[in-house]
């Protein structure tokens, strides 16, 4: 009754389980159980899978003996187990009923709600619904968080239909609130791997139960796909139980199947291979029983015109078919849209794939030719087909040009193609000198080589001989890449030097060492003229003392007075310091001392100065001190 | 012309030797001495060359702020020139040209290297 729109996500799932990876599961969770715990993920997860245990009776026998009646736990695993292998019962009693019942109350945890009502179910006990979703919406409240939901999503698909589910499906958009969108292409709960599928297995469990859609967005659950299956080897049992158990639930519930298509082998047709298979299967790679493939548009990368349309796939072997060479296409790639249809729950029904066209490529009309530079002498040109050599070799001096011309087609249509690599190789025998050159293509597609001696000389070092032609084609969309030995083709050149030694060995052999220039110190003067000058420099002092003694400069009016002994000390001892600064100390050291000898020196010196001024003073007018001095009293 | 040149210069020494006191002759002469060592570090600069550039300004700097403070302690302790500094007594005068040498020196010795 649910139909959903044909709604194209721009999404398609980037991981799921190969046959491989399906195997791999299974032999995980096959591994010999040692507790009833790991038995029942084991047996319930490959049951899950469509698979079953080694041994049935063994693995029954396993689950009596273990099986503890007073534990819950124990009871729910054995139960849950035992359900999952044919004819294998596990016994009961009253006891084991009122144990179970009175698990469910709103004081025990969810788990012990969960796993008593899933036993209850599994051993035909009858249970009361309401009192279940009471007990599991009063937990809920209580114990907020991913897992505690979660299972309590799976207890209510234990339910009968009829109780009231509604408050409990509303917890499913909640939980689905809270993941986490990793770039765009994952989805996932913080708690981990095993909490986001134990999540999807919830939702899609209680969604059939309830015939209600999940309310997960297509691209939604494309990111929980990529979320749950992008781990390829997984830690413990448990957690290749909930993987086990979201591969089952998304590909068979009622609602949302997401579907792979995938190719077999490389994407690539040709003559010989003109059939694209194609592979449409579900998350665990198994075929999908009513699909119908149809290719919505194949449009070619280059060109961008489309080359088929709305053309439907053929089924054989449950295997997709097409054969894409009859609408004859030029080779290189195309982008496929291809959509998957019949089936309403499908998601992500809408891919994109690239395909190859490959092709084999013919040398055709190889002309070879040798040109006079000013044209006096006729061109002499031969005709070489692939894959023979020329006959004669061929002489090119400075004078002349070395010519070549070919065309490359399609050899199954006779299509002019340009691949990517069009080489012209000169190899000479004797120095092992290889030269590469790039032949290029006109407007119509015709190629065009021509080697002017003399212009390129530098890059055969001209070094003069016999160098062997080879012509090199290659391209990703060509199944028959070529290399032709054409001809042989002997160049003279002007000012050839003596054989050198070649430039390859060269290159790797260690190179002369460097040595490091120190800056050179500049030119000193010569010590002679230094010496002179500073002599020199320094005999105006002399001149100055002599000045002086004329001038009757002396220093009688010197006094002995503390203060200026100590005055002239300081000052000594400044005139000292900036020597020492010179030679010894730096700017902060230097600063120390001069505020320590500074300040003495200004005390001292006031002091002096004061008394020579007083002096001075008292000289010259005594009278007008004394007066201004009562004047201020 | 030369004439004229050579009697201003011959009155100008007469009038130099009477007038000026003898602490200013004093000064003059230690203002003399400066200018010359200041010329002949100059004429080295000139003709060795300026290695190293650093010594040679801190040495030139040195002869001209000695040459400038002198000149300043004696404007400032000429008599004549007692009215524009009323404020400034010689002794203040010659402290102050002390106090600029001790920073002038620092200086030098700093940039000598």
């Amino acid at each position: 009754m649910h139909v959903s729109p044909q709604v194209c996500s721009a999404l398609t799932p980037s991981h799921h389980l190969s046959l491989s990876d399906v195997e791999r599961l299974k032999g995980l969770l096959s591994q010999p159980f040692t507790d009833l715990a790991s038995a029942y993920y084991s047996i319930v997860g490959l049951s899950k899978l469509g698979a079953a245990v080694a041994d049935e009776n063994d693995a029954c026998q396993f689950l009596k003996a273990q099986l503890d009646p007073m534990s819950v736990d124990s009871l729910f695993f054995a139960a849950e187990a035992s359900q999952a292998i044919a004819d294998c019962e596990v016994s009961i009693s009253n006891e084991t009923r009122d144990i179970l019942l009175a698990a469910v109350s709103e004081d025990s945890t969810v788990t012990q709600i969960f796993r008593a009502v899933s036993a209850l179910s599994s051993l035909g006990l009858p249970l009361a619904s309401q009192e279940v979703v009471a007990a599991l919406v009063a937990r809920i409240a209580k114990e907020d968080n991913v897992l505690a939901i979660t299972t309590a999503l799976q207890t209510a698909t234990r339910l009968s239909q009829q109780a009231e589910l509604g408050g409990i499906l509303e917890e499913i958009e909640d939980l689905a609130a809270r993941l986490d969108d990793l770039g765009g292409v994952y989805l996932q709960f913080e708690e981990g791997l095993e909490a986001t599928a134990l999540f999807v297995t919830a939702a899609y469990t209680l969604s059939d139960h309830a015939d209600t859609e999940p309310p997960l967005k297509e691209d939604q659950v494309i990111q929980l796909v990529n979320s749950v299956f992008s781990k390829k080897s997984w830690d413990s049992r448990s957690e290749a139980f909930s993987v086990a158990c979201a591969a089952a639930a998304l590909s068979s519930n009622r609602f949302h199947v997401p579907v792979i298509v995938s190719t077999q082998g490389p994407a690539t047709v040709s003559h010989s291979q003109p059939i694209l298979h194609l592979l449409v299967t579900d998350i665990l790679s198994n075929p999908l029983a009513s699909a119908n493939l149809l290719v919505e548009s194949a449009q070619a990368v280059a060109s961008k015109s489309v080359v088929l349309s709305q053309a439907p796939f053929s089924l054989r072997d449950g295997i997709f078919e097409l054969n894409f060479m009859a609408s004859q296409p030029a080779s290189g790639y195309y982008q496929f849209t291809v959509a998957v249809t019949g089936d309403s729950r499908l998601v992500a029904n809408q891919v994109e794939l690239k395909v190859k066209v490959s092709t084999e490529v013919a040398v055709t009309n190889m002309d070879l030719s040798v040109v006079d530079k000013d044209q006096s002498i006729g061109t002499k040109t031969s005709r070489v087909d692939y894959p023979f050599k020329a006959k004669g070799s061929f002489t090119a001096d400075s004078h002349q040009n070395f010519a070549m011309n070919f065309q490359l087609v399609d050899a199954n249509t006779g299509v002019e193609l340009t691949p990517h690599q069009t080489f012209v190789r000169f190899h000479n025998q004797k120095t092992g000198q290889e030269v590469v050159f790039v032949a290029e293509p006109d407007s119509k597609n015709l190629y065009k080589f021509e080697l002017d001696t003399a212009e390129r000389k530098s890059e055969f070092d001209s070094m003069s001989g016999t160098y062997v032609l080879h012509l090199i084609v290659g391209d990703a969309t060509l199944e028959n890449p070529i290399l032709w030995n054409v001809a042989d083709v002997v160049l003279k050149f002007l000012d050839e030097e003596a054989p050198a030694a070649i430039q390859s060995k060269t290159l790797y052999m260690p190179k002369p060492d460097i040595q490091h220039l120190f800056r050179e110190p500049e030119k000193k003067p010569p010590t002679v003229v230094s010496n002179t000058f500073t002599a020199l420099v320094l005999s105006p002092f002399l001149l100055l003392l002599i000045l002086w003694f004329k001038l009757g400069a002396n220093i009688s009016n010197f006094s002995l007075s503390p203060s200026s002994v100590l005055f002239h000390v300081g000052h000594a001892c400044m005139l000292g310091l900036m020597y020492v600064y010179w030679t010894h100390l730096n700017m902060f050291q230097t600063l120390k001392y001069l505020a320590i000898i500074g300040s003495l020196t200004f005390l001292a010196g006031n002091r002096m100065l004061a008394q020579k001024a007083v002096k001075r003073y008292g000289q010259s007018s005594t009278l007008t001190f004394f007066t201004r001095r009562t004047c201020e009293n | 012309m030369s004439n004229s040149v050579i009697s201003v210069i011959s009155r100008f020494l007469e009038e130099y030797t009477t007038k000026t006191s003898n602490k200013l002759k004093v000064v003059d002469a230690y203002l003399f001495y400066i200018l010359l060592t200041g010329a002949l570090q100059f004429l080295y600069c000139l003709l060795v060359g300026t290695f190293p550039f650093n010594s040679f300004l801190a040495g030139f700097i040195s002869c001209v702020g000695a040459f400038i403070l002198g000149v300043c302690l004696r404007i400032q302790i000429n008599p004549d020139n007692k009215g524009d500094f009323l404020s400034i007594s010689q002794e203040r005068a010659f402290a102050d040209f002390l106090l600029a040498h001790t920073v002038l020196h620092l200086v030098v010795i700093n940039f000598i290297g």
